[in-house]
């Protein structure tokens, strides 16, 4: 008697234990150490051989089955692993235009302060950084230069963009109708009915927030800024459409509980998600920031990662000479990544480099992690 | 759904809506049936209706199992009208994904006389071997248009290098032409990292020019069969005497001196000895097998007529005989470095016939069926400067020339036509996996249907899951080891 798992379900093992991808109903089932190598020995197309009450659970589940003989199970995937793909253009899927880097505030998690942020990307930062903006009819080119080549959505940033505004509205205008979704981060202070009405049916507006009683709009989102000791954990956040950005001063004040840090990371993915993930970073994978002053960088809060500047010249020729550069980050997939390499979560797992980087000194360093995927446990 | 069955007595099904197989039974297909005819039916009254045959859980895991399955969804899973679509959505297209080689045809002459050749009258379409050959102000003009668009489309595809074909009849023949486009393209277009390739007969290969070639990194892909007395069956010089003896010295050269960009591409038939060509292959002066192919049998080829049923048959005994040997040495075949013939023949099918499918996304709009490409993609010229689909399509669908460039409304009507004639294809099972493409229902008066061209193409698939799947199930690892890019899922999975 054998046991296979099923197409859409995939063993990934870690060094100690292992976890059952079910791409259909997005799912992901953790194993002990005796699962895992029970799994992986029918996976392998051994006969089963003892606790079969184990299996016959996940054929319950819909995961598996038992057969008579030896079978091939073809798995799920999207696309083709082996299709010559010759010469095809960069997948971008999100690009950051930094538009600005004028703020009057002072806040105390901004990037300016230098504070460590996980959701700080999406947030409202400015720069110590020499250069000079770039002009709206600039902005407007690399709208076109991304349009061109076919980025899904744009998260428009940069400083208070309340300040100025007339630009902001120039482009978002230009860019209305050329992507999929365009986002736009403003400070809560900076709000007002008009502001608001301006941008309907235009964005998605992200609301920079330390409140969670912020007001929310149509389309509009709260990324809260929080210490990680003001973390409660029964606040259903998810549900009132509220991201939590920690600001992190070092892992110690982190709880192995909170969601940066514990099974929370862990989002399950499809079958798009997944073969996507095998192959790159969850995050960085496919995404730009273009710089208020024409640099072009993985995300906004790496900014010491540069591919080029669009001062003088365009999107493309950074893509055309920086691609060797632009693959490497993007392909930065969590095989790479310490830790993550021998974990069993590493293709449904959340991460940000930029934080990671930040902490540890290391591209690939990872210190957000609860989980030990040496001894298969969770830290409490 | 395609059902099959290994001579294990497994069965599987293809599915060619989500463009996968799936492990398949018996109560699969009596519950695949039920639902059809009544979609609404509960859990409970298909396991009613089915218990007599087959046992209750069973019958419970199988429509809890295809409903979870039913839930994927192909992207954009209704094909689009490609008649909706403009003569700039082509030029858009061919700016962003197409332009990935311009080859050029310098010469219909060649000093062989090929029995397959697909320019011979084995192939009532395609044009004979002729005296004609390119000049430098045609080829100049294609390559000005070629770099023309290749500019214009960087800023949709940044990524792309030009490549340069070099085609014939035999191209060597027309040499000095290959040098002057070399240099013109070195001094004009500087910024490029241009690639070049040449497909050669290999007799014209002396050292001086051999040198030339290695020196600007060209890909050198020979015409080599096999051994003397394989090649030479088939591939003679117009006097009929045989040529391996010139191409082998010639290729041996080139081996000598280490260079790596040189491959072969053998052509085989029914009466071909593979076992001889493998051994050949296998040779250390030889250069490894680009890829092996059988003589090519599209619309209006007679080739194959002069064979009889006793040589069909033989060829598929020896065919057997080939694939058992292969597997039989499956650790020997997996550890040498250099690709033989085996290894293209057989070795590669199980990976093609697995991973190669494009499985949930949908095909290009303009492009809803067969594996045709949208002309454009591949630029081919002729000795007088008309564009062609590619050099394995006959002459009678130019899409434009040197002078006037590519005429995309001639692209347009021809994507049409195409799609017209392909009209098995929205029922075809298989649709998913097809190879076919414009040559595959080319005449000289347009495309015939797809339903007379693939009348087969069900049970002829069908057969080669089962030979597919008879060797996944042997050797589940080799067939793996394909896909290389997903290899990291399986991390761990030895310890």
């Amino acid at each position: 008697m054998y046991f296979r798992l099923n197409p859409e379900c995939y063993l990934i093992r870690g060094e100690m234990c292992g976890a059952i991808y079910d791409l259909i109903d997005e799912k992901v089932y953790a194993l002990d150490q005796h699962e895992a190598k029970l799994l992986t020995s029918c996976e392998k197309n051994n006969a089963v051989q003892g606790d079969e009450k184990y299996l016959t659970e996940l054929e319950m589940l819909r995961l598996g089955k038992f057969c008579q003989n030896k079978i091939y199970v073809q798995k799920l995937r999207a696309g083709s692993p082996i299709r010559e793909i010759q010469s095809e253009p960069p997948s971008l899927y999100r690009a950051f235009l930094e538009i600005n880097n004028i703020c009057n505030r002072n806040c105390w998690f901004c990037g300016y302060n230098g504070v460590k942020r996980s959701l700080g990307c999406m947030g409202c930062n400015k720069w110590n950084e020499n250069g000079k903006t770039l002009s709206a009819a600039k902005w407007k080119a690399i709208i076109d230069d991304l349009s061109d080549l076919e980025c899904k959505d744009i998260f428009i940033i940069g400083g208070d963009l309340t300040l100025v505004w007339d630009k902001a509205i120039n482009i978002l205008n230009y860019a209305n109708g050329k992507f999929r979704n365009i986002y736009m981060t403003l400070h809560q202070q900076s709000l007002s009915s008009n502001i608001v009405n301006d941008l309907t049916n235009k964005v998605k507006l992200i609301i920079q927030t330390e409140s969670l009683n912020t007001l929310q709009y149509k389309d509009s989102s709260i990324l809260m800024v929080m210490k990680p000791q003001n973390w409660i954990d029964s606040d259903n956040t998810e549900s009132k459409n509220i991201k939590i950005d920690f600001a992190i001063k070092d892992t110690n004040s982190l709880s192995n509980d909170m969601p940066i840090m514990s099974k929370g990371k862990i989002l399950p993915v499809d079958a798009c998600q997944f073969i996507d993930n095998i192959e790159y970073h969850p995050c960085l994978g496919h995404s730009l920031a273009i710089c208020y002053n024409g640099n072009v960088i993985p995300c906004p809060m790496m900014r010491n990662h540069t591919f080029g500047n669009v001062s003088n010249e365009q999107l493309h020729t950074v893509f055309e000479n920086s691609w060797e550069k632009i693959d490497k980050i993007w392909k930065l997939n969590l095989d790479k990544i310490e830790k993550c390499t021998c974990c069993e979560f590493r293709y449904t797992c959340t991460d940000c480099r930029a934080l990671e980087e930040n902490l540890t000194g290391k591209i690939t360093g990872k210190s957000l992690c609860s989980y030990n995927p040496k001894k298969g446990e969770w830290l409490q | 759904m395609l059902e099959f069955e290994t001579p294990a007595g497994n069965m599987y099904a293809w599915d060619d809506e989500v463009g996968l197989f799936i492990p398949f039974s018996l109560e699969m297909r009596a519950v695949i049936n039920e639902i059809a005819n009544k979609e609404s039916f509960t859990k409970e009254k298909v396991v009613n209706s089915l218990k007599e045959n087959f046992n209750e859980d069973d019958i419970a895991y199988c429509y809890d199992w295809i409903r979870k399955w039913k839930k994927i969804k192909p992207q954009n899973s209704q094909p689009q009208n490609p008649r909706t679509f403009h003569k700039s959505d082509i030029r858009n297209s061919v700016l962003r994904f197409g332009l990935l080689r311009l080859t050029l045809c310098i010469t219909e002459d060649c000093n062989f006389r090929c029995k397959y050749c697909a320019y011979s009258n084995f192939y009532e379409y395609t044009r004979n071997p002729s005296n004609k050959y390119m000049n430098f102000a045609t080829a100049k003009k294609a390559i000005d248009y070629y770099f023309s668009l290749l500019t214009e489309g960087k800023r949709y595809n940044p990524l792309r290098k030009p490549a340069i074909g070099f085609y014939g009849g035999e191209p060597l023949l027309n040499f000095e032409l290959i040098k002057n486009i070399v240099d013109y393209i070195k001094s004009k277009y500087k910024n490029f990292k241009t690639v070049y390739t040449i497909t050669t007969n290999g007799s014209l290969l002396d050292k001086e020019t051999a040198n030339w070639l290695m020196e600007r990194r060209f890909i050198i892909d020979v015409s080599l069969d096999g051994p003397e007395e394989e090649h030479d069956k088939l591939r003679v010089y117009t006097n009929g005497n045989g040529t391996f003896r010139e191409v082998m010295k010639n290729v041996s050269s080139i081996m000598g001196a280490g260079y790596k960009e040189i491959g072969c591409l053998p052509v085989f038939d029914w009466r071909s000895d593979l076992f001889k060509r493998e051994e050949f292959f296998n040779k250390q002066d030889v250069p490894r097998v680009q890829g092996a192919f059988p003589v090519d049998d599209v619309e209006g080829c007679s080739y194959y007529q002069q064979f009889t049923q006793e040589d069909f048959l033989a060829f598929i005994e020896q065919f057997e005989g080939a694939r058992n040997y292969y597997f039989a040495n499956l650790d020997y075949q997996i550890r040498r470095e250099k690709a033989s013939f085996f290894d293209d023949l057989i070795g590669q099918a199980p990976k093609r016939a697995l991973f190669r499918s494009i499985s949930i996304y949908p095909h290009h709009p303009l492009m809803p069926f067969t594996g045709a490409c949208i002309p454009g993609r591949k630029i081919f010229v002729d000795v007088d400067g008309f564009y062609h689909l590619c050099e394995k399509v006959n002459n009678d669908f130019p899409i434009g020339n040197v002078d006037e460039g590519l005429n995309f409304e001639k692209i347009y009507k021809l994507i049409c036509e195409y799609n017209d004639a392909m009209d098995k294809c929205p029922e075809c099972n298989v649709a998913r996996r097809c190879g076919c493409c414009y040559k595959s229902f080319a005449t000289d008066k347009g495309f015939l249907c797809s339903s007379n061209v693939c009348k087969e193409v069900e049970s002829d698939m069908k057969r080669s899951f089962v030979d597919t799947f008879d060797i996944a199930e042997k050797y589940p690892e080799f067939v793996d080891e394909f896909n290389t890019k997903h290899k990291n899922t399986k991390k761990y999975y030895g310890e």
